[in-house]
């Protein structure tokens, strides 16, 4: 009998550990190749996830996610009695390698929904390939662009979008009374509107210096950094990616900055203070999380290996096994592959009330094979979706570092 | 603001200096533009992480691994990939280096995966010098750069090695037949540019973030510190560094921020067009 390892095949793969897996699965899919032959014909999906680049510390989780939903699934036989192949790809967080991988999953593998993107420009970059050829995307993007280029309502969102993250942040920093602003956003999809919304909160005559863009991957930030500092803001608000986040933090720490820094929270995490040390400290940063301590994020815990701290610990690994779920269970629901039909299931498994409520895939195939209605209640969220395949809501938190630490400092339930 | 842009962007140069006088010495041996160079850096910065935190080892310590291991690497590189390919066209072998420059990069994230890593050193504050500030890590690196660029020099300039490396660049065939090991001389140009270029990804760990795009990121204003220069003038690849470095930063007062990057391929393009042998080259003549 085939393992359900064997149809999942990973061509660019980040780490060491996950090169050994990579390999040993190729190795026991050589062994098992007739027996692919001649199982049903598979249903192929694509993972497009940032196992490198500027989403580096989240894609691993994603495509981990998706890789232990599909394993389960084909335990249980499968959706429509075919089996799941799942082809793996590194977007590099990079629009352009990405739109290179979207076009091997499209053409070569024949994949049906690409699921797992994270970084806006991947998502809107691949998007028009897919609306061409009715391919459904599920992403964690946050632009305000990704509704009003989806004509065809294929892209599914397991993510806020940024004007909610600008909102959030803003608030909860207007609250803590800072009276001066300055802004630096890196230059992408994912900052603009969330730079927009942050401006209407605080209000633009606190603002003191004009918001600004900087691009990433720079050899110094010094004159970036300059400019940001150079009108004594109480408080200097960061969109940005770990990466150059860290450049940046280091410079404006030695710059002898001492108001408040304020970034999200995809720019710190452990990482990021082990390579700043103890001048992390301080540091207010905020983004929508999982519903900790809920039961199907418990779940979720045990199902990647983790220990509960009550932290929040892998925030896209939880999305991607959410993704995986749902599209698995709509197309179970729709009886089809047809793009608007499980665009359409959907819907029908996530929104709604008055369903059996279901947190993880297992339990909804057996519903959905026992002829119920169900409503999947998600790790990342309660994924339930608007019109515009938009989450309607997601907890938000904001955090302060303290003793090398992540301290929640107000959070947000069901920040829509 | 404009004096502390000026300092800024000293800092910058002391960044770039070590290993655009490391890349036009390698040019002036290879004849093809090494893009391989930000690997160099980028192992080498790595090299200096595993020995300072994963090994817990004093930061000098770290220094010595990162020169160690960038020598290397470079070392390697040339006997299993540039040298069989010698008598090659340069756009060839520099198609290669770039192949070399991921892989490299990629066997880095192989081990260490795409998160950022930090020495175990203190962040500090600023001290305050006439309304200028500078913190004791930055004077480091201007030192530390300036000695490397000025023991380049004398190495070059007054040593039976150093002149032996400049008829070595100059005409091979000529050297050899003077009595010159060409091959030997090759190897230790070899291991001395490696060793800056693991130094530079040192510095470059201090000052920004350890993270396998680290090389990456100073390959393009290393190249336009070295063409600005002029090609085969280690002098001149330092006041190279110095002029991208400051231009970098004035950049924002006329400029928005995100024109920055474009600073070091304005500075290639101009240099190409009307002056190719850049500042203080010299013009190739051809018969």
């Amino acid at each position: 009998m085939t393992s359900p390892r064997t149809l999942i095949e990973k061509t660019s793969l980040p780490t060491r550990r996950a090169l050994i897996q990579g390999s040993a699965a190729l190795a026991v899919a050589g062994l098992g190749a007739p027996s692919i032959a001649r199982a049903a014909d598979p249903i192929a999906i694509g993972s497009l996830t940032p196992n490198t680049g500027g989403g580096g510390p989240f894609g691993p989780n994603i495509a981990a996610s998706h890789r232990r939903v599909v394993e389960l699934v084909n335990g249980m036989g499968g959706v429509l009695g075919r089996p799941i192949m799942l082809f793996q790809e590194d977007s590099e967080t990079n629009p352009e390698p990405s739109a290179r991988a979207a076009t091997k999953l499209i053409n070569v593998n024949k994949v049906m929904a690409i699921l797992g993107t994270w970084s806006s420009s991947v998502t809107l970059g691949i998007m028009p390939m897919c609306q061409e050829r009715d391919i459904i995307q599920m992403c964690t993007s946050s632009s305000s662009d990704i509704p009003l280029r989806d004509a065809k309502r294929l892209v599914f969102n397991f993510q806020a979008l940024s004007p909610v993250w600008g909102k959030a942040i803003a608030e909860l920093c207007v609250q803590r009374g800072f009276k001066t602003y300055a802004i630096m956003a890196l230059n992408n999809d994912f900052t603009k509107s969330m730079v927009d919304s942050f401006v209407a909160v605080v209000g633009k005559a606190a603002v003191v210096e004009e918001p600004f863009n900087y691009n990433g991957g720079q050899s110094s930030y010094r004159a970036e950094v300059e400019k940001l500092i150079a009108r004594k803001p109480a408080a200097v608000f960061i969109p940005s990616y770990v990466q150059d986040f860290t450049a940046i933090y280091k410079e404006i720490f030695r710059a002898g900055y001492e108001g408040q820094v304020i970034t999200s929270s995809l720019s710190t995490g452990p990482q990021f203070v082990q390579a700043v040390g103890k001048a992390a400290d301080g540091i207010i940063h905020g983004f929508p999380v999982p519903p900790i301590g809920s039961p199907v994020y418990k779940e979720y815990l045990a199902e990647a290996g983790l220990k509960d701290t009550g932290q929040v610990q892998h925030p896209f690994g939880t999305a991607g096994r959410d993704q995986m779920s749902v599209l698995l269970l709509a197309i179970e629901k729709a009886g089809t592959l047809e793009a608007a039909k499980v665009g359409a299931a959907i819907h029908a498994v996530t929104t709604g009330p008055g369903k059996t409520s279901v947190t993880n895939v297992v339990d909804g195939l057996k519903a959905l094979r026992a002829g119920k209605e169900i409503n999947f209640n998600g790790a990342s969220s309660s994924v339930e979706f608007d019109a515009q395949n938009q989450l309607k809501s997601r907890a938000f938190q904001l955090a302060q570092i303290k003793d090398g630490a992540d301290t929640v400092i107000a959070r947000l339930e069901e920040t829509t | 603001m404009i004096g502390q842009l000026i300092l800024n962007g000293f800092i910058n140069a002391a960044l770039l200096a070590p290993p655009a006088v490391a890349f036009t010495i390698l040019f002036g041996i290879l004849k093809f533009p090494n893009f391989a160079i930000g690997a160099y850096v980028t192992v080498g910065a790595f090299a200096a992480f595993a020995v300072n935190v994963q090994l817990g080892l004093p930061i000098w310590v770290a220094v010595v691994g990162a020169m160690a291991a960038g020598a290397a690497v470079a070392w390697l590189s040339d006997a299993l990939v540039f040298k069989p390919l010698r008598g090659h066209a340069p756009v060839t072998l520099l198609v290669v280096s770039i192949a070399v420059a991921f892989i490299l990069e990629q066997c880095v994230r192989l081990f260490y995966g795409g998160n950022v890593r930090g020495f175990d050193l203190a962040l500090e504050r600023p001290m305050r010098l006439w309304g200028l500030r500078i913190t004791k890590e930055q004077l480091e690196i201007l030192v530390i750069s300036a000695v490397i660029t000025l023991l380049v020099h004398l190495l070059l300039t007054y040593t039976a090695v150093g002149k032996a490396m400049r008829a070595t660049a100059d005409n091979p065939g000529l050297a050899e037949v003077r009595g010159i090991p060409h091959r030997r001389i090759a190897v230790f140009t070899w291991l001395l540019c490696g060793a800056i270029f693991g130094l530079s990804g040192f510095l470059a760990g201090l000052d920004l973030v350890i993270e396998p795009h680290i090389g990456w990121n100073l390959t393009i204003p290393i190249f336009a510190a070295a063409i600005l220069g002029g090609i085969g003038s280690a002098g001149g690849a330092l006041l190279g560094a110095i002029l991208v470095g400051i231009a970098e930063e004035l950049t924002v007062l006329v400029l928005p921020t995100t024109y920055k990057v474009a600073v070091g391929f304005l500075i290639i393009t101009i240099l190409l067009l009307f002056r190719p042998h850049g500042l203080f080259g010299q013009a190739e003549i051809k018969k």
